[in-house]
């Protein structure tokens, strides 16, 4: 099994892991600017 | 051991030195904190403007704390990696669904409904007082059993290292958190966070590098771990009946130890970490949705290498405890479990004190102690200010400024962790832990999405559905799932037997798997059945969008 892993569901685990952080990262860097300024407050719509 | 070195090792001398600069720092930044607390507003939301790196890194080390390094670490040691899952559904929900969908929405109508505490989010959300006390009082009844139990991780990872006795370990943490959170508010809280979450996050990262190098690099060490899945049986045979299969496996299928990892870590902590007020109060104080945004980078990667690395390590602590030459236990090779004779919790600071370089072991010493110190600050302040801001002004109707009242909470709260961390039994962490997000949950999150986007909820609603919430979980735990019944002797006493019900898989499926669809069932219900909010009222709470 890839990595010496036991079985594909815990590679599937760590795998995941590491795919949702990259999602934030990504996200974090798009929207880094996005969302600015005091009458945010009346769209809390993401 | 010469005179001038502790037990596990470390040089009295220097780690004492590290601990007293640690504690001026804490103490120069909980100061800067009570110097900037003016308000109610500073002392409960940090005056709403706060920096995007301290409020990730204090909702990160909030969120993870020593039940997580140490108490799911150890889990992690006894049972395997796949704990890792949990740490994918606290990237996932925790991080990623709660900032986006929770945090934009909760920071603006927490704005215009000029809410403080979560409480009083949901009270003036439905404009109900009674409601406000209500949630308070959950919070105050529930949290002081998780504060208690990451009190004891705390303490039992310095009784370790220390070598020092568990009721002086438990007064250094309560006196060191007690001081920055009472004086400094949330501002002292979150300050000290950010400059705890950089040590953890640090620390941890050290700790997967260094543990890997030992155990001679990803692939060999993944290996030698697989290969350890043959003495399960045999060695393990307790949690091999429990459904363990090997460190790099799942679980057996609906085996006891699946239906655990599955629906009262992943599911109820992963998902319960969606309503947990003292996260939740976090997304307020910043200035605007910009600050969210960048949060979440930070967030993420924090939770990923604090908690992952703390999982990982954990379950590799069996290769080193099994092909060490170092003498554990008179030579006889042992797995982790085993070399902590038996209580998890103790894995993840003996693999730190045995496995590591002395200089690397005070850098944990910190983390360790920064892990602990940011989640209890955070759940200190979180129940001040439900007995000082909610229960106490809720109670009497002052309308004057509650920061004398929150500080006189925060004592209180402190006071009945210690007493609890006091009397629980050993190996509870991870089970408290787990009780508490699992509560939380069924008693909040329904409520709180509703609070966010269903205009059509009405007031009778939340109030079943918190009520449901709470009191599904209390009988779950009371009368169904085998751990805290059994443990708690009731259903014993009334009814002659452990559980209720003992057909497989009921006592082992945590209360959170149906305390919330009934919750949710109680909120659309009522809400449906009773008169829709005023239209003026939304409009207040979500701006020019008003009514769906």
């Amino acid at each position: 099994m890839m990595l010496g892993l036991g079985d594909a569901s815990i590679l599937a685990a760590i795998l995941g892991c590491l795919g949702v952080t990259l999602l934030c990262v990504i996200y974090g860097v798009l929207h880094w600017n996005c969302g600015a300024g005091s009458d945010d407050g009346k769209d809390g719509r993401p | 051991m010469t005179p001038e070195t502790v037990g596990s090792g470390m040089n009295a001398v220097v780690l004492t030195a590290l601990i007293v600069i640690y504690v001026l720092v804490i103490g120069y930044l909980g100061w800067r904190g009570w110097r900037r607390t003016r308000t109610g507003q500073d002392y409960l939301l940090a005056g709403r403007s706060v920096h995007p790196f301290v409020m990730a890194m204090s909702y990160g080390a909030a969120f993870i704390s020593t039940s997580a390094l140490v108490g799911f670490g150890g889990i992690a040691g006894q049972f395997g990696m796949g704990l890792m899952w949990l740490v994918f559904m606290n990237i996932a929900f925790g991080i990623f669904v709660a900032f986006i969908w929770f945090g934009r929405r909760t920071r603006a109508i927490g704005q215009a409904l000029n809410a403080k505490t979560f409480p009083e989010l949901i009270g003036k959300r439905f404009k109900s007082n009674g409601l406000k006390i209500f949630v308070a009082l959950i919070i105050f009844v529930f949290i002081p059993l998780y504060s208690s139990v990451v009190l004891i991780s705390g303490a039992r990872f310095l009784q370790e290292v220390m070598m020092i006795k568990y009721a002086w370990a438990l007064v250094i943490f309560v006196t060191v958190v007690a001081v920055y959170v009472i004086f400094g508010g949330l501002k002292g809280v979150m300050y000290v966070d950010a400059m705890m979450g950089s040590v953890m996050i640090g620390g941890m990262l050290l700790l997967l590098v260094l543990c890997y190098v030992r155990l001679g690099g990803v692939v060999d060490a993944h290996q030698a771990l697989t290969d350890l899945a043959v003495l399960v049986p045999e060695r393990l045979p307790a949690e091999y009946a429990l459904g363990h299969r090997g460190w790099t496996v799942m679980p057996e299928f609906n085996s006891v130890w699946w239906w655990t990892l599955v629906s009262s870590l992943m599911l109820g902590v992963g998902i319960g970490a969606l309503a947990q007020p003292q996260l939740a109060v976090r997304f307020m104080t910043v200035r605007s949705t910009r600050e969210l945004n960048r949060a979440i980078l930070i967030g993420s990667v924090f939770i990923l290498g604090t908690a992952g690395s703390a999982y990982m390590v954990g379950a590799l602590s069996n290769v080193f405890f099994y092909h060490t030459d170092k003498g554990i236990a008179s030579g006889i090779r042992q797995l982790a479990i085993e070399a902590a004779g038996g209580n998890p919790d103790l894995i993840i600071p003996m693999f730190i004190r045995e496995a590591l370089p002395e200089l690397v072991l005070y850098v944990f010493s910190l983390t360790m102690l920064s892990a602990a110190i940011s989640t209890m600050s955070s759940l200190f302040h979180v129940t001040g200010s439900s007995i000082g801001h909610d229960l106490c002004r809720g109670i009497s109707g002052m309308r004057r400024d509650s920061t004398l009242a929150t500080r006189l909470g925060v004592f209180f709260g402190i006071l009945v962790s210690v007493i609890f961390a006091m009397m629980l039994p050993p190996g509870m962490v991870a089970r408290g832990t787990a009780i508490f997000f699992g509560v939380a949950a069924a008693a909040f999150l329904p409520a709180y999405v509703a609070a966010l986007y269903w205009k059509r909820a009405t007031r009778a609603g939340v109030w079943a559905s918190v009520g449901v919430g709470v009191g599904v979980s209390l009988f779950g735990l009371i009368f169904l799932h085998r751990k805290e019944s059994a443990g708690l002797g009731i259903c014993q006493a009334l009814f002659d037997r452990t559980e209720l019900i003992a057909a497989h898989p009921w006592p082992y499926v945590d209360p959170f798997v149906y305390s919330l669809p009934l919750s949710i069932l109680a909120l659309v219900t009522v809400s449906l059945l009773t008169a829709p909010p005023p239209e003026r009222h939304l409009k207040r709470c979500f701006g020019r969008h008003g009514r769906e």
